[in-house]
């Protein structure tokens, strides 16, 4: 291999283009990671659901218990317009720091740090409320796999927005945005992971 | 944060964080909550399945095992650093990347890719050493018909414990050592594209071991490695230990394969165009970014049978609505990607020194590149060979015979290319050229038996039988072991300053092939005479097969511990290496040893591709 040992470049001072570019990829190429986890939960939703193996998918009323009955999708679906308001309020404060405008950036990355939050109470309180327990069939089971899954996802999402919002109040975003832009891709997956959940429990019956 | 630094202040967190406190941090976290949930979750009800209570301990305690060793070795640090806007400073990063540390920095939460690639170096030797002893105890067990000298449930679990522990070291043998020693400098850069996440991706796999060793005191894994379903949901608590240690494993080759990429596809040196990237560049690659896709899944299989054990739900139980094909599909959907995961990267790590030893440029280089991406491609199409006799949509039988015949074709062209290579080279006989010449002869043999396994009908006969162990054994030791071992001998001297003791490898090279191929052939013997595997006695007919599988296997276990003993005794006061002692032309030869922190003190510019022998550039 041939080379030219005298290349004038300065790495140790990269341009914040070059970095948030690369990180961006990184990012994305772990959500690609997260998706084939997603996707293969839809999988199971709708191989166990088309299997209904011993007609168990949703058991049936005995003499001792209620036949179990899924419960309204609404509730997932309310959760994905939680961060999909959570998204369009970080992509407001994104549109803001490209346009220098730093106020605009803080209240958009707090409307989508509150509206993490309002997802977690609500997934949880979904969970907390629901008419059965883990081992009453293959629908509950697949249930609570995407309730799960979702926590997990928003927990991250908290985590994230917090600190894009805690760390625009401290003006690190003044001279360079590409944390901001990367947090609106892991936003864009948190809306479409949600969504898958409560596209596939819209049709548990 | 420099060490002058460290002198007149008090030690910051991140100086005091090392291996020691991570252990003693997961050790805590794990006893404490394993105490918690002993005196704080309710007994099992008499509608929940058995032992629940007893699974969601164990996890629990495993999951705090898990996030206490992460906190211990600094793994959190920046990630909430961050969040509170107080970025790493470039003394910090630096003190990270292990500067000025000395030996510490191999203790710590390094992010230098250097110090990385010999951390995963040493762990891949020491899951190699572990592994290497329970398939002693398996040859042992079984250098008699009656066996009898392990205990039936005991055997099953070694068994098992064997099969993963292997599975795992293959995976990372050639893309953690190499792949995060050598490929940076390769491409010209001065580390991966995330060195926290590389150091990330190391530290899960010491935090995976654990919860696995735990498993074997309490009850061991003993499903087979592959662990299926409902079976593992009636296996013992050590089934947790195996979930566990695959959660964390997939999540380390999922960082893993994002970082390799990125790295690859955004800090190739100036003028590096994709036709002069290097073929290794390609195989780690291709290997990491099948694995991204792919592990995720059997992860999902693993949450949710720790979820039929611990909480009691029904993914996998009949009698509830749940399938054991499920499992079995979700399985194999990485099953297979993964042995093209082992593969590639050795492959092409043999195609990157076949020019190197016959100083001819590669054999058609776009060649060698259809034939990864064709086999990467088709390796997501294959699974459910696996599951010909499950009874799990015979009709699917066909299409899956045949694209697994297909994958044939891609693979053929990376023979061709290293038969090209060393058609009418100038051969220089080193370890790593007689590296290639055993793997076209072992993977050969383990190309053709897997044409039979992949034909219905004949693996109607074979399903479930010692030839199936024999043929993967040929695959992914005889092969893939092979690529790894000559990447040890090609790439020590760059890695350690040290070049190996050319007579012990030899020797090492010599006693492991033929151990090898006697100890493999005898179990296609036995396969074929129809001796099931995974059986801890047989029948007397059997005999003499396996009596010749297990003097093979002591024959390797020689050649092995020679191989250790060169590595340890070359490292420690072996010849001092040149800069370039292969006079080979990519670029991780053009550093000095040892290599400097960040590799270049220049970037290098590249302005012709790796192969050029025989040409005046």
């Amino acid at each position: 291999m041939s080379l030219d040992t005298h290349a004038h470049s300065n790495p140790h001072h990269e341009h914040p283009d070059v970095v948030g570019s690369r990180n961006r990829m990184g990012v994305i190429l772990l959500i690609v990671a997260d998706a084939s986890f997603a996707l293969s939960m839809m999988f199971v939703f709708f191989y166990l659901k088309s299997q209904n193996v011993n007609d168990m998918w949703l058991p049936k009323a005995t003499e001792d218990k209620a036949a179990i009955e899924p419960i309204s999708s609404m509730g997932s679906w309310n959760i994905t317009a939680i961060c999909l308001i959570g998204l369009i309020a970080h992509y407001y404060g994104l549109r803001g720091v490209r346009k220098r405008n730093q106020t605009q950036l803080k209240l958009g990355g707090l409307i989508a740090f509150v509206a993490s939050l309002v997802a977690l109470v609500y997934q949880v309180n979904i969970m907390a409320t629901v008419p059965f327990t883990f081992h009453e069939g293959a629908y509950v089971a697949c249930f609570y796999l995407i309730a799960i899954m979702n926590i997990v996802h928003i927990l991250l999402t908290i985590l994230i927005s917090f600190g894009n919002w805690f760390r625009s109040t401290k003006g690190i975003y003044l001279h360079d945005h590409w944390h901001v832009d990367i947090v609106n891709v892991w936003w864009t997956w948190m809306v479409v992971s949600s969504l898958l959940g409560a596209f596939a429990l819209s049709f548990a019956k | 944060m420099s060490t002058t630094l460290t002198k007149t202040h008090k030690k910051a967190l991140i100086e005091r964080l090392n291996v020691f406190t991570a252990f003693g941090l997961g050790i805590l976290c794990a006893v404490v909550a394993w105490k918690l949930s002993l005196a704080l979750l309710p007994q099992d009800s008499e509608a929940a399945p058995l032992f629940t209570r007893e699974d969601k301990i164990t996890l629990i305690s495993m999951i705090a095992w898990f996030v206490g060793f992460m906190t211990g070795i600094g793994a959190l640090i920046a990630p909430f650093r961050w969040a509170l806007g107080k970025d790493l400073s470039h003394d910090e990063n630096m003190y990270y990347a292990g500067k000025d540390l000395g030996v510490k920095r191999y203790f710590k939460f390094t992010t230098d890719h250097k110090v990385v690639g010999i951390q995963y170096l040493v762990i891949t030797m020491v899951i190699f050493g572990i592994g290497g002893i329970l398939a002693m105890l398996i040859r042992t067990n079984l250098g008699t018909p009656e066996g009898g000298w392990i205990h039936p449930q005991a055997y099953n679990s070694i068994v098992g414990t064997h099969g993963i522990i292997m599975i795992v070291g293959t995976i990372i043998m050639v893309t953690g050592p190499f792949g995060n020693y050598i490929m940076p400098i390769m491409i010209g850069a001065r580390d991966m594209a995330y060195p926290r996440l590389n150091a990330l991706s190391f530290w899960l796999i010491v935090a995976a071991s654990i919860p696995l060793i735990w498993g074997q005191f309490i009850g061991g894994i003993s499903t087979g490695w592959s662990a299926y379903n409902p079976l593992a949901g009636q296996a013992p608590l050590g089934m947790n230990g195996y979930i566990m240690f695959i959660c964390i494993f997939a999540i380390s080759t999922m960082v893993a394969g994002a970082n390799i990429t990125t790295t690859v596809v955004k800090m190739r040196a100036r003028g590096m165009t994709w036709n002069r990237t290097p073929i290794f560049i390609y195989g780690t690659v291709a290997s990491v970014a099948l694995a991204l896709p792919a592990f995720p899944v059997f992860f999902l299989s693993q949450v949710m049978s720790g979820m039929d054990r611990a909480l009691g739900t029904s993914f996998y139980d009949t009698a509830r609505g749940g399938s054991g094909w499920l499992y079995e599909n979700l399985f194999w959907l990485m099953g297979h990607p993964e042995v093209y995961v082992i593969l590639i990267p050795a492959v092409a790590a043999l195609m990157e020194m076949a020019p190197v030893f016959t100083r001819r440029p590669l054999f058609s280089f776009n060649v060698a590149v259809m034939g990864i991406a064709g086999i990467s491609g088709l390796s997501i199409l294959v699974w459910a060979h696996h599951m010909y006799m499950s009874g799990w949509a015979p009709l699917l039988n066909a299409p899956f015979m045949l694209t697994t015949e297909l994958i044939s074709i891609p693979t053929g062209m990376l023979f061709l290319v290293l038969v090209g290579t060393l058609w009418r080279g100038r051969l220089w006989m080193t370890v790593p050229l007689m590296s290639i010449m055993a793997l076209l002869w072992n993977f050969m043999i383990g190309g053709i038996t897997g044409i039979y396994l992949s034909d219905v009908p004949a693996d109607a006969f074979l399903h479930g039988s010692m030839f199936v162990t024999a043929h993967f054994h040929y695959t992914l030791m005889g092969a893939g072991l092979t690529g790894a071992i000559a990447s040890l001998v090609y790439w020590f001297p760059k890695m350690t300053g040290r070049m190996l003791d050319k007579k012990l490898s030899w020797i090492s090279f010599w006693l492991v092939q033929i151990g090898f191929n006697v100890a493999f052939i005898g179990m296609f013997i036995v396969g074929l005479q129809g001796q099931p595997r995974r059986v801890e006695a047989y029948a007397a007919i059997f005999n003499r097969g396996n009596l010749i599988t297990t003097i093979g296997a002591y024959t390797i276990m020689i050649g092995m511990l020679i191989l250790l003993q060169n590595v340890i005794s070359s490292w420690r006061s072996g010849q001092k290496a040149p800069m370039n002692p292969w006079q080979a032309k990519t670029l991780e030869w053009t550093v000095p040893n040892p290599v400097p922190l960040e590799n270049f003190a220049e970037l290098p510019v590249v302005t012709s591709d790796a192969y050029g022998y025989g040409r005046k550039n």
